[in-house]
């Protein structure tokens, strides 16, 4: 009975105050309170007629960005697992290489994506495939390195006395591994995706900018801020972070399911 | 055996590493060499980049590369400190908040997830029209990048203080200020560093990519003179060079700052102790 | 699908080698070419030339609003509206991959074209197609402020206006030492490259009219090109553009020929003008009229803001940051067709920078 009320007034409560934000902004007060125009910060309307408008393209390009982020997710986070793995295997040599691989996080995308289009140049002749490919290592070189961090961190971070517990019934080093590191992990991923999750779209984003091949929600909303098209800039940004609104939600989700599953047992 | 020791020395394993990685570098730099017209531009030798910083030539307002480099980095470095601060400042504040009323987290916590989605592209026309100023939008807009880690990982923090000591509290009838400034903070301490070393290099990234924003003096600026053309090439390698250095150093600032304060707090913790005592 | 995934899957832990499948001849860097083929595509070659990139899908332009004079010329062609995009760089250019690359005369060509720090010294091995000869030139570098700052401040824009139009014909006369003054005030590229682009935007700026003119045939022509091919998702600027008129985007009220001497008063005196790009040569007139003093003689005090990043000077001049403002006229309409209510008050280049280069 508790339990239902905590989620209730957990989606009700921010629910009514988007609708509340919506309203003063509909009812252009918001623009009173922070001293801009409709034409910087259009209408929920006009924003929704826009999207209504050009479904279509828009459709197509949210498509093409969030195969890029997820597959550039997906296989980041599974390289990223695997290293943190490896690192934890070998603790010594493992949080060096971390360091270094963690230097990677520390060079601004907009630096990393035009050496990026650059090196994968020749991978195909046909320019959407080599301008897809591109922005895909980028997302999966960041999401590798934070998803390697996030579970490292789980990894190596055991509760004291587990540890002792197993290595005084004399278990081996590859059973502690087995037995408590790697259920332990599963949890940290989950950690890490929460980091990886928008940095996956906001890399995909902003890779676009770079890409040879124009397409993509974070190339539109760049396109049509630099030509003062705020309104329909503003239909891709509704895009972009119903986009990542959505990649939480599944993500929430399949933690609750992980936990349940895990509870029971 | 001394010899193992420095074998197995973590100084030792990162040289191992970044000689490693400069390998690669290399065999990549002398592969792209050998395929391309102007491999400079695509991907130079280490050396090329190590030489540049040294040469002497002028490339523009009489300055030679490296000067022009750390001219502009001086600047974003300025704006990513001060938006980090605010940054900081204000994740810590909103975590107390919410820490101190349930409302306010249920309400708050899912719009900063959603903060972290919005293409900052298209949060900045609107904080330009508000603060009708393109330096005071830079440093908001990175502190409003960089302060998410800190909220979440103080209020995480906050949350981690155990029901005995909130009892004990309660118990001796500490007042709300107290509860928090002997009880929650101290206890949020080490939770809020780990926001404050995410942060850190978030801040001077964020701060780049906002010097994109509109010309003038930053990293982010003269990225994208540098790969427009028009100066030495090295000028951008240096840049990639300089900004990891930058992130990375930041880190060990907040690793230190930890150092710090938790033995300054440890230490005053034992006094209080002989005190009581 | 899958099979691409999975190719990419397999390419990406071998990004380093997978270099090899591709186009890897050496290319030795260029020596001048002696063979005495003319720098400018004539008119019976463009549409070979045009064809053989288009049909290879290698054409390139930045987009962003600076792809519509390649619209038209595609158009006029009967070829399809595609373009690959070209980031800031001309590397795209270099390894091949776009093979008829869009180029400034004044920035991008000379990179292409010189051997100095930064260029791709490809001397007289390369050639172009120039807008001006294909009839499907707009009109570029313009000076524009808003609706609402010309009505209530009428003596400072035409003061402003008057001493700018000043500098631009001293720069234009005197390039190299108008480079020189640009370099000395905060330049973003070397002294070479800037005096390269120094006299070549003098060539734009065409001496034979007084400076600033607003030629009404090039203007319209601007104006009909824009409403064909600049396409916006928001039906209702879509309506707004295709009901724009001149009148609705330019004033020739503030312009006064500098043959004449003038005297003006300013309602306000310390003004502001946001460049299009960062500090360079392309900007020359403002940077001599500082420094020359052509300000002060008509009473302004003048901040010369530097552009070039994603805030454009449209959104910086219709927010009220900064007064004035350097734009295409193109990157005005759409402004204009999206609701701003910008103005041009002085059209200083008279002719289209773009060119489109290839390799002989």
């Amino acid at each position: 009975m508790k339990k239902t009320k905590i989620s209730f007034s957990g989606v009700l409560l921010p629910l009514a105050f988007g609708a509340l934000v919506l309203i003063i902004w509909q009812t252009e007060l918001l623009h009173k309170i922070i001293g801009t125009n409709t034409f910087t910060l259009p209408l929920p309307t006009t924003i929704i007629r826009i999207i209504g408008e050009n479904l279509d393209s828009i459709s197509a390009n949210a498509f093409d960005t969030i195969e890029v982020a997820l597959i550039g997710l997906v296989l980041g986070s599974i390289i990223g697992y695997l290293i943190s793995i490896l690192a934890a295997i070998f603790p010594k040599w493992g949080s060096g290489g971390l360091k270094v691989i963690a230097l990677l996080s520390a060079i601004p995308i907009i630096a990393l994506a035009p050496v990026i289009t650059n090196l994968t140049k020749d991978f195909s002749t046909i320019a959407p495939e080599r301008s897809m490919f591109a922005k895909i290592v980028l997302v999966t070189l960041l999401s590798a390195v934070s998803m390697s961090v996030g579970v490292y961190r789980g990894l190596t971070d055991l509760k004291p006395f587990s540890e002792d517990l197993l290595q005084t019934y004399a278990a081996t080093k590859f059973d502690i591994f087995i037995k408590l590191r790697l259920p332990n992990s599963v949890s940290y991923i989950f950690t890490a995706l929460r980091v990886s999750i928008p940095t996956a779209i906001i890399s995909t984003l902003i890779a676009e900018y770079f890409a040879e091949y124009i397409t993509g929600v974070g190339r539109q909303i760049r396109e049509n801020i630099i030509t003062s098209q705020y309104s329909t800039a503003w239909a891709y940004i509704t895009v972009a972070c119903a986009i990542g609104i959505i990649a939480y939600m599944f993500l929430v989700l399949a933690e609750r399911l992980y936990k349940k599953k895990k509870h029971k047992i | 055996m001394k010899l193992k020791k420095i074998l197995f020395s973590s100084t030792f394993i990162t040289i191992v590493w970044i000689v490693l990685l400069c390998s690669i570098w290399e065999l990549e730099a002398l592969h792209i060499e050998q395929i391309k017209r102007t491999p400079e531009k695509v991907f130079p030798h280490l050396m090329q980049i190590f030489e540049s910083i040294a040469d002497p030539k002028i490339i523009s307002n009489d300055q030679t590369s490296i000067e022009l480099v750390l001219t502009n980095a001086y600047a974003t470095l300025e704006r990513a400190g001060i938006g980090f601060l605010i940054g900081a400042l204000s994740g810590f504040i909103l975590a107390l908040l919410m820490k101190f009323s349930g409302i306010i987290e249920k309400i708050a916590f899912p719009y900063l997830m959603l903060i972290q989605m919005i293409p900052i592209l298209g949060m900045a026309p609107i904080v330009f029209a508000i603060t009708q100023d393109i330096g005071v939008s830079r440093i908001v807009i990175s502190g409003v990048l960089t302060f998410y880690p800190v909220a979440a990982n103080t209020l995480a923090g906050l949350k981690s203080v155990s029901a005995e000591n909130e009892n004990l509290f309660r118990s001796y009838s500490a007042n709300v200020f107290q509860t928090y400034t002997k009880l929650y903070i101290p206890t949020s301490i080490p939770f809020l560093f780990t926001g404050l070393k995410i942060s850190a290099p978030l801040a001077i990234t964020a701060s780049i990519l906002v010097d994109t924003l509109q010309g003038g003096v930053g990293l982010g600026c003269l990225l994208s003179q540098s790969l427009k053309g028009g100066m030495s090439p090295f000028v951008f390698w240096q840049i990639i060079f300089l900004s990891a250095a930058i992130g990375i150093l930041s880190l060990q600032v907040m690793v230190i700052a930890e150092k710090i304060i938790m033995s300054h707090k440890v230490r005053w913790n034992r006094e209080k102790n002989k005190n009581l005592i | 699908m899958l099979k691409k995934i999975t190719a990419m899957i397999v390419a990406m832990g071998l990004v380093m080698s997978v270099s090899a499948c591709g186009n890897t001849q050496v290319q030795t860097p260029t020596t001048p070419a002696s063979d005495a083929a003319p720098a400018v595509a004539t008119p019976t070659d463009t549409k070979s030339i045009l064809e053989k990139y288009a049909g290879a899908g290698t054409i390139g332009n930045w987009g962003l609003g600076n792809e519509y004079e390649l619209y038209a010329l595609l158009a006029k062609y009967n070829l399809p509206l595609d373009f690959l995009s070209q980031d800031f760089t001309m590397d795209g250019f270099d390894d091949n991959s776009i093979g008829l690359a869009s180029a400034m005369t004044y920035n991008e060509l000379g990179l292409v074209k010189n051997s100095y720090d930064g260029g791709y010294n490809y001397g007289d091995t390369v050639a172009y197609i120039d807008m001006n000869d294909e009839g499907v030139a707009m009109l570029e570098d313009n000076l524009f402020t808003t609706k609402t700052f010309a009505e209530a401040n009428p003596e400072t824009v035409k003061a402003f206006v008057y001493a700018s139009m000043k500098g631009w014909k001293y720069a234009s006369e005197n390039p190299a030492e108008a480079a020189e003054i640009v370099y000395n005030n905060g330049s973003s590229v070397s002294k070479e490259h800037q005096l390269y682009m120094a006299e070549e935007v003098a060539k734009l700026v065409d001496l034979s009219v007084p400076v600033g003119t607003m030629n009404d045939t090039a203007m319209q022509q601007t104006l009909d090109i824009a409403k064909q091919y600049v396409k916006l998702d928001d039906s209702a600027a879509a309506t707004k553009l295709a009901a724009l008129t001149l009148d609705d985007i330019r004033s020739q009220a503030y312009w006064t020929d500098i043959a004449n001497a003038a005297t003006f008063t300013p309602e306000k005196t310390d003004v502001s003008v946001q460049l299009k790009w960062l500090p360079q040569a392309q900007f020359m007139g403002y940077f001599v009229a500082k420094d020359k003093g052509f300000y002060d003689e008509v009473g302004l005090n003048v901040t010369i803001v530097s552009g070039g990043g994603d805030i454009s000077e449209t959104t910086a001049v219709s927010n009220g940051t900064v007064d004035f403002g350097v734009t295409w006229v193109s990157n005005l309409i759409t402004s204009n067709a999206a609701g701003m209510e910008l103005l041009e008050v002085a059209q200083v280049y008279q002719k289209s920078g773009l060119v489109l280069v290839y390799k002989k």
